[in-house]
């Protein structure tokens, strides 16, 4: 049975409206709009679980010229994620109303809140490469919004651009993916397509077609790369952490269930298209290294916060790594994981919410034996922490587990370096089992003395990570309902082949259970160590800057920041000619470049020039030698005058009567608004340097040079026959648009889109100088001006 | 300047205004004859000043050193070319009520009217209205602002 069009679009079409809505709901609702929020969440879930059992493919043409079309393909794989986004999205929206009691902003904040979890069940849902590309940018700015919440906060502002900068340049390269796959597809589809769902069904013809093209290797690697930046997957991995500025609440969204997921999504989206040895070798690899570095700085991390990105980022190494092992266990252990990691992820940043709400500090040396005060909320971390670790019977284990197998066998069947994939996932989980326990010591051992004293938290703070953890202790008590329910689906789309998830308690000693158990036992055996492993670590860390990320971003962003500001000064410099000079001088550039690369032969011959013309233009070149060497303003402006109206004339003579009449109006009214600035330029132009001559005279020549060159490529030969567009405009021009004047007619009716672009060009115009000029004002007058300017413009007639 | 500026507005103003209707199907059209209004409107300016249209041609008072974002012409010129922009974009969504594409345009020949005998009536007409009211708007807000510095 396929999904119902009209339901998917509501669903995934209701948070944005509500978001277009938020402002005015907020005046009614004022804090509760939370509340509101979750109900909108809520009912997008609603929607989306009621087809569950739908799957299929589902659209609408919008740009059928290019085969772009509003399609969504609803399949295990998008419903997991989709339902994992807005059914936490419920909880995120009621938590938010509790803790984001009293903050400035709160209508921008559900606002960006709304649209964020409606990108992201777009990006869940859409089919349509340009869709989800488009989802995809939505979910980085509406992530931007949210990361620099607090807009007066420098650090904010600081990780809000270099979350939006990493993930922004990823979905540049994204762009660039998708559009080679989409060229790829003009051979095994017939024709340029847009269509994801199509080509992994074709996925054989798909991968023949690229590799035939030697696009098979970029397409992978750009694909890849902006996974990896939306991902926090090494070396992108750094601005993770530093979202962590945000709310709580959008922490906890954005990195358990939403973003950073994005780019897992993805993966195992196109893991049945690009899978090859050179998929294996890239995406496994990243996922691995960044399971293993990310567990490493978490088990560094003093802040609770940091402690879960960086182990965020580990787990979607996790399932990265898994996504990337050709075998049947990894795509179960990436698909699985996703679901688990949502369940025990989601809490746990919740949890630190609260602990911050009402202990006040996130640093967890000063942090302990929180268990008294917050019983409920230490039971909940104790189930997602235990998850997280991977203990069995928690979620966390089965899916970890699926790696493990997925890891070893890779290595069994590769050998050689190959066995170093187990041997790292096994590292990573020791250190995953360590940071795991260092968060839970936060409700267990001795109180610390500086936190003074801990309140109850309010109901609405609890009851959603409590929600979230009995969803978890569900599913580690029955993974095979969650597996039949819906993940089973998932790991169908995502699976290369023929896939059957079983998952349950290993009942005899294997080697995935033999590393379970040496990740579990290194765990607890280094636990004790960690003061030490964190001092390493940290010595690692502060290495120079060539092996330091995050060091590579500050180099860029600096160097680009101080070599924009020695560039503005001299582009920039505040005088009128000087712009002009630059804008003319790279535009030509840029077309004689154009046409040089193009490489059209210059035809010289056959122009003859009636004598009329020659006439005409000849008074034109003089006119225009005169206006150069004028000796004042007055002269230059009749002279210039005298040259348009040439042109005007020109026009007549080549039969363009309309151009004629424009050129004559329009030189008309330069000619009068010459008359009224004209008093206040100065009566003769000052000495100029020979310098600024020459370099004028070279823009000059460049501009005339890139005229001539493209008059002369762009006119048809004078005996040609008129081109297709021209005769179709011609003769459709009575019976089509109703008038004789062809000219007329295409304006406002054969290209009427263009006319109304052009006028919006004007209107635009228009406002820009009115608010040049009000600003100039403004910079000048005193506050009192201000305040006069600010009466609402009286007398509704002229 | 005066005078001639007296004698030849009116002039230009009935040309634009032709130019403008012919444009279907004679040279002409919204933005010529929108540029040839401003034209004469620029021609008073320069004769006169910015408030004559007000004072002198209106008769009414008008509250000198008032800002020149708050002058009522000023104000007037805004309104024309939004209502411009209006009048092109309904015309546009028109044509989306009756079930064409956005901007579709058509047309009728109404017979036997008096004196015309035979008029044209197409809907383009309604746009290059749009196209003429958002030219001599913005134009004239333009114009008038920079000529007030």
């Amino acid at each position: 049975m396929a999904p119902d069009l009209t339901l998917v679009t509501t669903a995934v079409a209701l948070p944005f409206v509500a978001a277009a809505l938020t402002p005015l709901l907020y005046r009614i609702l004022g804090e509760r709009t939370g509340y509101a929020g979750a109900a909108v969440a809520a009912a997008s879930f609603g929607l989306l679980a009621t087809g569950i059992n739908s799957y299929g493919t589902v659209g609408v043409p919008w740009v059928p010229a290019l085969d772009v079309g509003v399609q969504f393909t609803v399949d295990g794989w998008g419903l997991l994620f989709a339902l994992l986004a807005s059914g936490i999205g419920v909880l995120v929206f009621v938590y938010s109303a509790e803790y984001m009691h009293g903050e400035e902003g709160l209508a921008r904040y559900y606002a960006a809140l709304l649209a964020f979890m409606g990108s992201i069940l777009g990006v869940a849902l859409a089919s349509d490469l340009v869709l989800v590309f488009l989802f995809w940018e939505l979910t980085s700015l509406c992530s931007f919004v949210l990361i620099g919440h607090h807009t007066e906060d420098g650090e904010s502002r600081r990780s809000a651009r270099m979350a939006m900068v990493v993930t922004v340049g990823g979905g540049l390269c994204l762009l660039g993916g998708l559009l080679m796959l989409a060229v790829a597809a003009r051979g095994p589809l017939g024709g340029v397509t847009f269509d994801l769902t199509a080509m992994i069904a074709n996925d054989e013809a798909m991968r023949a077609a690229l590799r035939e093209s030697g696009l098979f290797v970029p397409a992978l690697g750009l694909i890849v790369a902006a996974a990896a930046a939306k991902s926090a997957q090494v070396p992108l991995h750094f601005w993770l952490p530093n979202a962590m500025v945000a709310p709580t609440p959008v922490s906890a969204f954005l990195h358990s269930a939403t973003m950073v997921k994005v780019g897992v999504y993805f993966l195992g989206r196109v893991r049945p298209l690009l899978m090859s040895p050179e998929w294996v070798s890239l995406v496994a690899t990243l996922g691995l290294l960044t399971m293993a570095v990310g567990a490493l700085l978490a088990v560094a991390a003093t802040d609770t916060k940091e402690l879960l990105a960086y182990s965020t980022a580990s787990h979607l190494g996790l399932m990265v790594a898994g996504f990337g092992f050709d075998i049947v266990y990894g795509g179960e252990a990436g698909a699985f994981h996703l679901l688990n990691h949502a369940l025990f992820k989601a809490p746990l940043f919740l949890v630190a919410g609260i602990v911050v709400h009402e202990a006040g500090t996130r640093n967890l040396d000063n942090l302990g034996g929180l268990w008294r005060e917050l019983p409920v909320t230490a039971a909940v971390t104790v189930v997602a922490a235990l998850s997280m670790a991977g203990v069995p019977p928690f979620n966390g284990f089965y899916s970890k587990e699926l790696l493990f197998e997925a890891a070893y066998e890779v290595a069994h069947e590769a050998g050689g370096v190959a066995w170093l994939y187990p041997v790292v996932a096994t590292l990573a989980s020791v250190l995953t089992v360590v940071y795991s326990l260092k968060f839970l010591a936060l409700f267990f051992g001795e109180r610390r003395a500086p936190v003074a004293d801990v309140h109850r938290p309010p109901i609405a703070l609890v009851v959603p990570p409590a929600v979230l953890a009995l969803a978890a202790a569900v599913v580690s008590v029955a993974p095979q309902l969650a597996v039949d329910a819906i993940v089973q689906g998932a790991v169908d789309a995502t699976a290369t082949g023929e896939a059957r998830l079983e998952v349950g308690l290993p009942t005899h000693l294997s080697p995935p259970v033999a590393m379970s158990a040496v990740a579990l036992l290194g765990g607890f055996v280094a636990y004790p160590l960690r003061g030490r492993l964190a001092a390493g670590i940290e010595r690692g860390v502060d290495a120079p800057v060539p092996v330091r990320p995050s060091g590579w971003y500050d180099w860029t962003v600096s160097t680009a920041e101080v070599t924009g500001a020695r560039f503005g000064s001299v582009i920039h410099n505040g005088l009128l000619r000087t712009y002009m000079g630059w804008v003319a001088a790279a535009g030509s550039l840029l077309a004689l470049a154009g046409f040089a690369v193009a490489g059209g032969p210059l035809e010289t011959g056959g122009i003859g020039v009636p004598l009329s013309v020659a006439v005409v233009l000849g008074v034109a070149t003089l006119a225009g030698v005169a206006v150069a060497t004028a000796s004042s303003h007055v002269a230059g402006v009749l002279t210039l005058s005298i040259l348009g109206f040439m042109f005007a004339i020109f026009f007549i003579l080549a039969s363009a009567p309309d151009l004629a009449l424009t050129q004559l109006v329009v030189e008309t009214l330069i000619l009068l608004i010459f008359l009224l600035v004209l008093q206040r330029l100065p009566s003769f132009y000052s000495e100029v340097r020979p310098l600024a001559i020459a370099r004028d005279a070279g823009v000059s020549l460049l501009v005339g040079a890139m005229a001539f060159v493209s008059v002369l490529l762009t006119i048809p030969a004078p005996d040609a026959d008129p081109t297709s567009v021209a005769t179709y405009y011609t003769e459709q021009a009575v019976p089509g648009g109703g008038g004789t004047n062809v000219v007329n007619v295409i304006l406002v009716d054969f290209r009427a889109f263009d006319t109304l672009g052009e006028l919006l060009v004007v209107a635009i115009a228009a406002i820009a100088i009115l608010v040049l000029v009000t600003m100039r004002t403004r910079g000048e007058a005193s506050g009192a001006e201000d305040a006069a300017e600010s009466v609402p413009d009286g007398g509704d007639s002229p | 300047m005066r005078t001639t500026a007296r004698v030849t507005v009116p002039i230009v103003l009935v040309v634009a205004i032709s130019l403008f209707l012919q444009g279907h199907n004679l040279p002409g059209g919204g933005f010529i004859g929108g540029v040839l209004t401003t034209a004469a409107f620029v021609l008073i300016y320069v004769a006169h000043d910015l408030d004559y249209l007000e004072s002198g041609v209106l008769g009414r008072e008008v509250e000198p050193g008032t800002s020149i974002f708050e002058n009522r012409t000023v104000t007037a010129y805004r309104r024309v070319f939004l209502a411009g922009l209006v009048v092109v974009l309904g015309s546009g969504v028109a044509g989306i009520v009756v079930g064409d594409p956005f901007l579709t345009q058509g047309y009728v020949h109404l017979e036997g009217i008096p004196i015309y005998h035979e008029v044209e009536l197409a809907s383009a007409l309604v746009f290059d209205l749009g196209v003429y009211l958002v030219v001599v708007g913005s134009l004239l807000t333009i114009v008038s602002v920079v000529s007030a510095e």
